[in-house]
């Protein structure tokens, strides 16, 4: 798995790639909890190219969802498709979750609210 | 209908005939959970679609076990049952665990996780996001089997002891109907 940071504007895009898996879901939030000391408050999540995932990465967008909302600062979770939509799915968490379905309704959604 | 869906106990359920399943063996290794899965899973057929979901819902099992009923003790290893078809996808894994002691308490959790989910109050979901006891710790998500549960719909059944689960899941039968379409 691969984590990439990158801008727009004050939105925060974090593009994970490969697996998200028991292995490495902790990383991801190792790196927004960072993100949070550095007070950032506009996120995106990109899931476009992760392929697979399990109940620990579940889990960990779970908790960066909770830890956000705690802080009222935003996450929209994106381009969630294919095995990871049918995990979401199945976990029963599509509607809790904020779930945008592209990077740019992602960021058009954020920009609402900026 | 989905949410009167429960785990049970049930040892004498025909999950658990073992008869024509494959046998394999595997020390609690977490490191290698990915990796037992995967030597499961090689022997479904290609026919079956989704074969990374029915990947991930295997190995949600074989961590449980390892984790959870063997605490990960080298000494300790995890028995895995298992057949699979075009049409179906079957699994028993035993540990050498204590066994999952709170099994009702995680049935009422699901029951009230899912009243929250039809009425679409996430706010109040929030509470049930990640079922966790004094046994869990940091890295537990706690969902699992809440994914399980609707993935495995010919039901998840445990032992007596609660230390072995039998699963099964059945896929729509393909239709090989004429879909030529015929113009004259």
């Amino acid at each position: 798995m691969e984590i990439k940071l990158r801008r727009y504007s004050s939105i925060y895009i974090v593009d994970i790639s490969g697996e998200m898996d028991m292995y490495n879901a902790g990383d991801v939030k190792k790196v927004i909890n960072v993100m949070i000391r550095k007070n950032i408050q506009y996120y995106i999540i990109n899931l476009e190219y992760v392929g697979y995932i399990d109940s620990s990465g579940i889990g960990a967008l779970i908790y960066i969802h909770s830890q956000l909302k705690k802080r009222n600062m935003v996450l929209r979770i994106v381009n969630v498709k294919g095995t990871v939509k049918k995990v979401i799915e199945l976990t029963k968490i599509t509607g809790y979750l904020q779930i945008a379905q592209s990077l740019e309704d992602g960021i058009a959604q954020i920009k609402e609210l900026l | 209908m989905s949410d009167e869906k429960k785990i049970i106990v049930d040892e004498h359920n025909k999950l658990f005939d073992k008869r024509g399943m494959f046998h394999k063996r595997f020390v609690s290794d977490f490191r290698q959970i990915r990796y037992f899965t995967l030597l499961v899973v090689q022997k479904a057929p290609p026919e079956i679609k989704e074969i990374n979901l029915l990947e991930q819902q295997i190995s949600e099992i074989i961590k449980n076990a390892i984790k959870h009923g063997n605490h990960s003790d080298p000494k300790k290893h995890i028995d895995v049952w298992f057949s699979f078809s075009e049409t179906h996808a079957r699994l028993i894994v035993q540990d050498e665990g204590e066994g999952f002691e709170y099994l009702d308490q995680w049935n009422e959790f699901n029951r009230k996780r899912n009243e929250c989910f039809k009425k679409k109050n996430f706010e109040e979901m929030a509470k049930y996001v990640s079922f966790i006891t004094d046994k869990s710790d940091e890295n537990d998500s706690g969902n699992a089997l809440f994914a399980a549960l609707e993935y495995w719909n010919g039901g998840i059944v445990f032992n007596n002891k609660k230390n072995a689960v039998a699963l099964a899941k059945y896929f729509p039968k393909k239709r090989y109907g004429l879909e030529i379409s015929v113009s004259s």
